[in-house]
């Protein structure tokens, strides 16, 4: 128990930082913006009682915004996010009981079923925190094809980092 | 009352929901960036701290073309350098001839120079991290530029870091003129690419060319008067018949950004008062 939560901080720690060095700066052809922190929301077990995932996903919302500061942007696309994560995964993974472990991973759910759940995942949060920016500017081409290519570079980076941070068996 | 905590226990998930999506939007909408409290921007000891080591690496990565525009700027103010010398050596004789006293505008003005720790430039909403704050002398509301022209203004200063409004923020709204001529408009960014601004509520009957510089105008306390901010691209058709609309590129490349100079004006105080007595 103790060695998940420390995992977990290292984990949210490990994002943030990699958020806020290295993905922020990143702005491919003007439009694709990596938001690869979300990653954490995707990875907290599904046994995590409802209150305490909105709780860490706020958290992890307004850690991001104070250190790139966006005020309350991802704070609440992050809760938001957290609230549709159960309905996501039901969506894919019927009965949860089955899971041999909580914590969902290509090991646990499958490749197939978790590349969809991370794509799902990008898509909504993409939509919501772009949603949420053109509050400032509103250019409905700019924001169709900012959420369509920062969903393909969220997704790909989210999958590598998978990759790189996933013990091999 | 069992059934009053059964229910709160019950639905707590909406509770916590509506708790956090309110905090949020409280956060969201307070839209004026002068009431952000210091631990919740970039300029808080923790997030500093971060910018800190992360610039220490990254900082060297634009140094070629930095090293460029300073060689640049450098020789156009040493050309300018030349022609002062000239004209302070004709003055003075004029001097001596008039008995009349020069006055000297830019001596109130003085600079601190400043590393840029952390820059966005993909928001609608823009805002540098510098590495000095108020320890150093930086207050809220000081301008900031660098070697090719305006950056932003100070705008929440810590001990040691501040933060600044980019130009690239609709917040922000710099009086601008054409070099050469005292007609004002408003300079303010309209979020498409970083590079370029609109110049609005230009008079029209103000003739202005393609490829003309357009420069601070001195009229606030924040920035001396004359300071490069953008060059003239074209003009887009003004909402309002008797004003024009200027598409400009700006001069300072906001991708690259790494030293500014910080503009202290030691009369701010005196004009800040004499400002208020007015109202």
């Amino acid at each position: 128990m103790t060695k998940e939560i420390l995992k977990f901080a290292l984990l949210f720690v490990v994002l943030v930082l990699c958020q806020v060095v290295v993905f922020n700066h990143i702005c491919l052809f003007g439009v694709a913006i990596p938001l690869v922190f979300i990653y954490f929301i995707v990875k907290l077990p599904v046994t995590l009682g409802v209150n305490w995932l909105m709780t860490l996903a706020f958290l992890l919302g307004l850690t991001i915004d104070i250190f790139s500061n966006t005020q309350g942007m991802n704070a609440l696309a992050c809760t938001v996010l957290s609230v549709c994560r159960q309905p996501v995964l039901r969506l894919y993974v019927p009965r949860q009981d089955d899971l041999s472990n909580p914590e969902p991973s290509i090991r646990t759910l499958g490749l197939a079923v978790f590349m969809k759940y991370v794509l799902t995942m990008s898509v909504l949060y993409c939509i919501l925190f772009f949603a949420i920016e053109a509050f400032a500017f509103f250019n409905p081409l700019q924001l169709l094809l900012r959420i369509v290519f920062s969903t393909i570079l969220t997704f790909i980076i989210i999958l590598a980092f998978d990759g790189f941070v996933t013990p091999r068996r | 009352m069992r059934n009053l905590i059964n229910f709160f226990v019950r639905y707590s998930a909406w509770f916590v929901f509506v708790f956090y999506v309110v905090l949020s939007c409280i956060l969201l909408f307070q839209k004026n960036p002068y009431q952000h409290h210091v631990y919740l921007t970039s300029a808080g000891a923790v997030t500093a701290a971060v910018y800190d080591v992360s610039s220490n690496v990254t900082g060297y990565i634009n140094l070629r073309d930095i090293n460029e525009d300073l060689q640049r700027r450098n020789a156009t103010l040493e050309a300018e350098a030349v022609a002062l010398h000239h004209q302070v050596r004709q003055l003075r004789q004029q001097l001596l001839q008039d008995s009349l006293r020069g006055l000297d505008t830019l001596g109130r003005f003085d600079f601190i120079i400043a590393s840029v720790i952390n820059n966005s430039v993909i928001h609608p909403y823009n805002y540098i991290t510098l590495d000095k704050g108020r320890a150093d002398g930086l207050k809220p509301d000081m301008g900031v530029m660098d070697q090719n022209g305006v950056v932003g203004v100070v705008n929440v200063v810590s001990e040691r870091h501040s933060r600044v409004i980019s130009l690239l923020n609709p917040n922000f709204r710099l009086l601008c003129k054409l070099r050469g001529n005292d007609a004002f408009g408003s300079l303010v960014w309209d979020g498409k690419t970083p590079s370029e601004a609109i110049l609005e509520d230009l008079p029209k009957q103000v003739k202005f060319g393609e490829g003309d510089t357009i420069v601070t105008s001195g009229y606030s306390a924040m920035f001396p008067e004359g300071i490069p901010v953008g060059v003239i691209m074209g003009s887009t058709r003004g909402k309002d018949d008797n004003f024009n609309t200027l598409r400009i590129r700006l001069l300072t490349d906001f991708t690259t950004l790494s030293t500014v100079k910080v503009i202290s004006n030691r009369d701010i105080a005196d004009i800040q008062a004499a400002e208020t007595d007015l109202h």
